[in-house]
């Protein structure tokens, strides 16, 4: 059963903070019960870009269906935040521990599996985002969830190019990963955790 | 997975080897021994779970070219 906290979204180009909800524990049904709600919106946006002959974002096959088995194992974590009745953005993390490769390697790493907003919220697929602040505020609970682990607030994942710029603010680029796809590795300290949590509130 | 708040506790009983293992653990990944047994936890179930569909485990050396089959 998932739990909830409170959390705060911005309106996208507005100086307004809506009441947000994360949503920490997502069940298999509540994760398939947002993959359907983003389809069509993310569908239709793919189809505008199509059309306009732009190029697609480079996470545009996700499917967060094909990722709710992982669910049937305690290794894996669902984190969503919800606003206005609508999951906003979803996070998928691996809680068996990564080895930190910054700082003191070989300590225990949260690893973020995959991090996404909600298709309305992308500036790649709409013209006007609904909510920003998404992947902050997965980021905060991504946290959170590493120091109940016990993992200090460590955190690390691979990000696809069209987000690197955002990582690197936060987080130590480690470079391409050549068993990642060269992705490049990111990795927050705990001391990067702690900096980061207190800027964000 | 969804997360469950209620916590049990049990007595472990381990050897004076097995408890050095767990301590050794703990030390290295800055980690708490209650922390360390939830992580064979997961890793228990992940991979029994696995090579229960039939999936095998390996693991690779790629500077030694060495892939070696993990019989459990």
């Amino acid at each position: 059963m998932s739990s909830r906290r409170k959390s705060r979204l911005k309106r996208a180009g507005k100086n307004e903070l809506a009441p947000a909800d994360i949503v920490d524990g997502l069940s298999k049904e509540e994760l398939l019960a947002t993959h359907l709600d983003w389809q069509p919106d993310r569908l239709e946006a793919l189809k505008g870009l199509l059309d306009a002959k732009e190029p697609w974002p480079e996470h545009w096959h996700w499917d967060w269906s094909k990722k709710a088995g992982l669910l049937d194992f305690m290794a894996y974590r669902c984190i969503g935040i919800e606003c206005e009745g609508r999951m906003q953005g979803l996070m998928m993390a691996s809680t068996l521990a990564r080895s930190s490769r910054v700082g003191p390697t070989g300590r225990a790493v949260l690893y973020v599996e995959y991090i996404e907003s909600a298709p309305w919220n992308l500036k790649d697929l709409v013209d006007e985002p609904k909510f920003s602040g998404v992947g902050i505020a997965l980021l905060e609970a991504a946290i959170e969830l590493s120091e109940e682990e016990g993992f200090g607030g460590r955190i690390a994942l691979h990000s696809l190019p069209q987000s690197e710029a955002f990582y690197r603010k936060y987080m130590t680029d480690m470079g391409p990963d050549q068993s990642h796809e060269g992705l490049c590795y990111f990795e927050m300290s705990a001391e990067q955790a702690r900096l980061f949590l207190e800027g964000g509130k | 997975m969804a997360i469950e708040t209620t916590k049990r506790t049990m007595t472990l009983n381990l050897t004076d080897a097995e408890m050095q293992v767990l301590e050794t653990l703990s030390s290295q990944k800055d980690l708490s021994k209650t922390a360390v047994i939830r992580q064979a936890l997961r890793l228990y179930q992940l991979v029994d779970h696995r090579l229960a569909s039939g999936e095998k485990l390996f693991f690779e050396d790629e500077a030694k070219r060495q892939k070696e089959l993990m019989m459990i």
